[in-house]
């Protein structure tokens, strides 16, 4: 399982949204390799699931990624990163 | 990591700001002041924020001022501003009172400030260091606060 957080200079946001999301995971139990990385280069990764600030999402519908993704209103917000990501982890079956 | 530690040098309590370009660029100067980027850093943070939207804004009043090495950071830096009245970020809602900008020069050296904040932000430190209005008030709430003391 590869979780991708993507923000727009690839090393603040993104990087702290991993934080938290690391944080979530370790309560849930769930084991997953995490990266984050810049809105330019997303098009060139590959990941499971794709995290990132709700104001890429227009950004993002014109690249053609393939995993699920999941659209943050803050990117440090364990609740909201919680409520948003389990489900996509349940579908895939890492939960 | 001297560098990203928090003192009366890189600390700035209730500044006035008109809007979010203005407390963006009073956060930004204080690393250009410091050393850590060029001037072109500063305005880079804005373009950057006025291409891609608010998602500096991290958490509830909270933003954090950046952009790429290459954008014109010199050494890995930070700044902390508080101001006096919020700011508005467009296409966001939440009025933003703390802004920590930060240089980085290459994918890590920034990590332990990044740590640090986003435990403040775990904690509901936010509000209480809006409310500090000048260093000493600072290393007070830092005194109080065992992951502050961190910082």
């Amino acid at each position: 399982m590869k979780i991708l957080t993507v923000c727009g200079a690839g090393l603040g946001s993104s990087f702290a949204c991993q934080m938290s999301i690391e944080a979530v995971l370790r309560e849930l139990g769930i084991e997953a390799i995490l990266d984050h990385t810049d809105i330019s280069s997303v098009s060139g990764m590959t990941a499971d699931i794709i995290v990132s600030a709700k104001n890429f999402e227009t950004q993002f519908e014109r690249y053609n990624i393939k995993c699920p993704t999941v659209f943050l209103n803050r990117l440090v917000d364990k609740n909201e990163i919680k409520e948003k990501l389990v489900p996509v982890l349940k579908e895939l079956g890492a939960m | 990591m001297d560098e990203l530690v928090l003192t009366e040098r890189n600390t700035l309590f209730k500044a006035e700001a008109k809007d979010w370009v203005e407390g963006v660029r009073i956060a930004g100067e204080m690393l250009v002041k410091q050393g850590c980027a060029k001037p072109e850093y500063v305005d880079n943070i804005v373009k950057a924020i006025q291409k891609y939207g608010p998602y500096i804004v991290i958490a509830e009043g909270i933003a954090i001022p950046h952009t790429r090495p290459e954008e014109g950071a010199l050494e890995t830096g930070c700044a902390l501003v508080t101001l006096k009245t919020p700011v508005y970020f467009e296409g966001d809602s939440s009025p933003v009172k703390v802004l920590i900008s930060f240089s980085a020069v290459d994918n890590d050296k920034h990590i332990d400030l990044l740590r640090t904040l986003v435990e403040f932000i775990e904690q509901g430190m936010i509000d209480e260091i809006a409310k500090v209005s000048d260093y000493e008030e600072f290393l007070q709430l830092r005194k109080s606060n065992i992951k502050m003391n961190q910082m």
